[in-house]
């Protein structure tokens, strides 16, 4: 984990003191509002529907205890007494107000968080593999690397004014948990021919009104030289991004109209000029990659009796294990999925009380380390298998347990109109609708891994694009109406969806969701999941299905 | 008819106008039949920068007696969100919150829509 040092304690000191004069001057209108909206944005304050909305960085999605519990806290003191977890890893509260959001921004700093950079045009806070440092798929940490991120991107003078906000992802498995390819920059840890480290980088993802998958400009990039090419990357979309036009302004449409051979020749002669100066000095690296020290696991015996026996005892802890529970690479260790998506709960809500119990197992039992994921879930990344029958039980009790961990109700969705300024339709109570149709768990394994994400507008922070089946809200002659796509994917075969057919009212798309199940279920061969399915027949016998009582 | 809404700046609360002050239940607010009325309590409204922030005209509509917003952004303003039904302004009930959270249809928040204009 990232350690402030004395510097960072002070700058945001500072910063805070500068935002509480900032928000005393505003109030009483020596700053105009017009004046004041940029200042709060860029301490992540927005104003939304009901209320002030505070979006809090989780730097590449790791959380300590009592970072846990200071979230905790400001749910119970300064909201309504929950947190919402967003596909950016971060966390958003919905009911704050103007005149206690300096004494948040403090509180959040006596634990080594803020909001900074959580809004405006500038880096945002790096997605990482939520399983990092605990699966035995990776090739390295790539907490170290997002880390040398965050240290280089906190208000980094160059690219604080970008042409539009900027995203980056890293991991270094091949499995993808952290939809990189959806990412402004996406890295995927590499082993070069002569056996080191590197990347592959792919630019240009990314989902909103235009989306894409990002293309890979190359191959591998050694890990010496990481820093240098990021900022080569950058500058190149600083100088050429669209800034007459909101629209066009990510890096996205510079890579898809300049073309991907034309962008990475640009890169690479901007690269030349940089050379080896801006890159991250073997002593800094080795200094941050100390934070992430080796954890002090117990060597123990790769199976564990009390698990087995509570897994042949207990067919509810069986199927939590099925579902939540992943292989460690240490032996006697589990990852534990914390699933956020209770059967009729908003998804990524967690109450205070959530938070304090996940922080008490985090420090009891997975030493003291929790991950959010993009997918608005929680991790216990480091638990004895000897504890995860005590773990569930803990979970269990606070409703937390639903073992439905990429099963059909384990669905991302955006606050949508419910909270958000933007949106044009309702996201939440879509979700809850479909996770209650689908509540079954049996038939929930049944059907198997499916993936649904649900945006309330186009800009998509519901991840719609890359949904197995998305839903997008829209504004349908001041209807709310809902546009369903299929075959998106976020993972390592990443792809944007295929719109099925004419935006459904409301009370049709939960009736379509079954739809579509059906036919996947009629239709799969051995071991296919819904999106193999869809890939091998193609959108003909879905959209036929759901659109059979038009024709 | 018309009403007209705010966020309260220290807070963010949704407000409504009366007579010349913000109040917080809908079911309290002026309603405005005339036009120039309307526009003129908004244009006060904007003049006081310390207490509201986007103040604008939203449209109501009648129903079985109780005046709602047309728009359905501004009956979620109105009531809170349909998440958890027990969060803001729901939680207090009543007949206008009932009448609110039973309206149907929908329709564009015109005045937002000229907010987001300006």
């Amino acid at each position: 984990m990232y350690r402030y040092d004395e510097i960072d304690k002070q700058f945001l000191a500072d910063r805070t003191a500068e935002f509480r004069g900032q928000v005393e001057r505003r109030l009483i209108n020596e700053i105009t509002e017009e004046q004041f909206k940029p200042i709060r944005l860029m301490n992540g304050l927005y104003l939304q529907l009901h209320a002030y909305m505070l979006r809090i960085a989780i730097p590449y999605g790791s959380l300590r205890s009592r970072q846990l519990r200071m979230l905790a806290e400001i749910a119970r003191t300064h909201d309504k007494g929950y947190g919402h977890f967003t596909t950016r890893t971060n966390m958003q509260f919905h009911w704050i107000k103007l005149r206690e959001a300096p004494d948040i921004i403090d509180k959040l700093a006596t634990v080594d968080m803020h909001s900074i950079q959580t809004s405006g045009n500038c880096i945002r806070n790096t997605t990482a593999d939520p399983h990092a440092g605990a699966t035995a798929e990776e090739l390295d940490d790539p907490r170290v690397w997002c880390e040398a991120v965050r240290q280089w991107s906190s208000v980094h003078p160059e690219f604080s004014f970008l042409p539009r906000k900027f995203k980056i992802a890293i991991v270094a498995s091949l499995k993808d948990r952290a939809a990189v390819r959806i990412h402004d920059i996406g890295l995927y840890m590499r082993r070069g021919r002569n056996g080191d480290l590197g990347f592959e980088v792919a630019v240009g993802g990314g989902l909103g009104r235009t989306p894409y998958v990002a293309p890979t400009i190359r191959q591998f990039i050694p890990a010496a030289r990481l820093f240098s090419y990021l900022e080569a990357i950058l500058r190149v979309y600083n100088r050429y991004g669209r800034r007459d036009n909101s629209f066009k302004a990510r890096i996205k449409i510079l890579v898809a109209s300049l073309g991907v051979e034309e962008f990475a020749r640009q890169v690479e002669a901007e690269w030349e000029k940089i050379g080896e100066g801006s890159d991250l000095p073997d002593t800094e690296l080795a200094r941050i990659r100390g934070a992430f020290t080796p954890l002090p696991f117990e060597t123990l015996p790769a199976s564990s009796s009390a698990f087995e026996e509570a897994r042949l005892a207990d067919p509810a802890f069986a199927r939590f294990v099925r579902n939540n529970v992943h292989p460690h690479k240490q032996p006697g260790y589990a990852i534990v999925d914390v699933s956020l998506k209770a059967i009729g709960e908003t998804p990524g809500d967690c109450s205070a009380e959530q938070m304090d119990l996940i922080a008490d197992l985090a420090e009891r039992y997975s030493l003291d380390d929790v991950r959010v994921t993009h997918e608005q879930n929680l991790v216990l990344p480091h638990v004895r298998l000897d504890d995860v029958p005590t773990v569930h039980a803990a979970l269990a009790a606070a409703g937390l347990a639903t073992p439905n961990v990429n099963l059909i109700s384990d669905i991302i969705a955006c606050p949508g109109l419910d909270y958000c300024a933007l949106a044009n339709a309702r996201a939440i109570p879509i979700a809850q609708h479909i996770a209650e149709r689908f509540a079954d768990q049996d038939r929930a394994e049944l059907i198997g891994e499916l993936k649904i994400k649900i945006s309330g507008c186009i800009n998509a922070c519901g991840h719609h694009h890359v949904g197995h089946i998305g839903i997008l809200g829209v504004d349908k002659k001041g209807e709310e109406f809902y546009q369903l796509t299929l075959g998106g994917s976020g993972a390592e075969d990443a792809e944007v969806g295929k719109i099925l057919g004419p935006a459904l009212p409301e009370n049709r798309v939960t009736d379509a969701i079954e739809q579509l199940v059906e036919v996947y279920l009629r239709e799969r061969q051995d071991g296919e999941r819904f999106l193999d399915t869809y890939r091998r027949t193609g959108m003909a016998p879905f959209k036929e299905a759901v659109y059979a009582d038009v024709h | 008819m018309k009403a007209l809404t705010a966020n309260r700046l220290i807070d963010g609360e949704v407000v409504f106008w009366r007579k010349g002050e913000w109040i917080e239940r809908f079911a309290d607010a002026e309603l405005f039949d005339d036009p120039a009325v309307a526009e003129a309590a908004e244009a006060h409204g904007k003049n006081q920068p310390t207490v509201v922030v986007d103040v604008y005209l939203i449209d109501l509509v009648d129903a079985d007696g109780i005046p709602t917003p047309v728009s359905y952004r501004e009956r979620l303003r109105a009531l809170g969100p349909t998440n958890p039904r027990q969060h803001g302004k729901q939680a207090e009930g009543g007949k206008v919150i009932a009448a609110l959270a039973q309206a149907s249809g929908a329709a564009r928040s015109t005045g937002r829509v000229n907010l987001i204009k300006r």
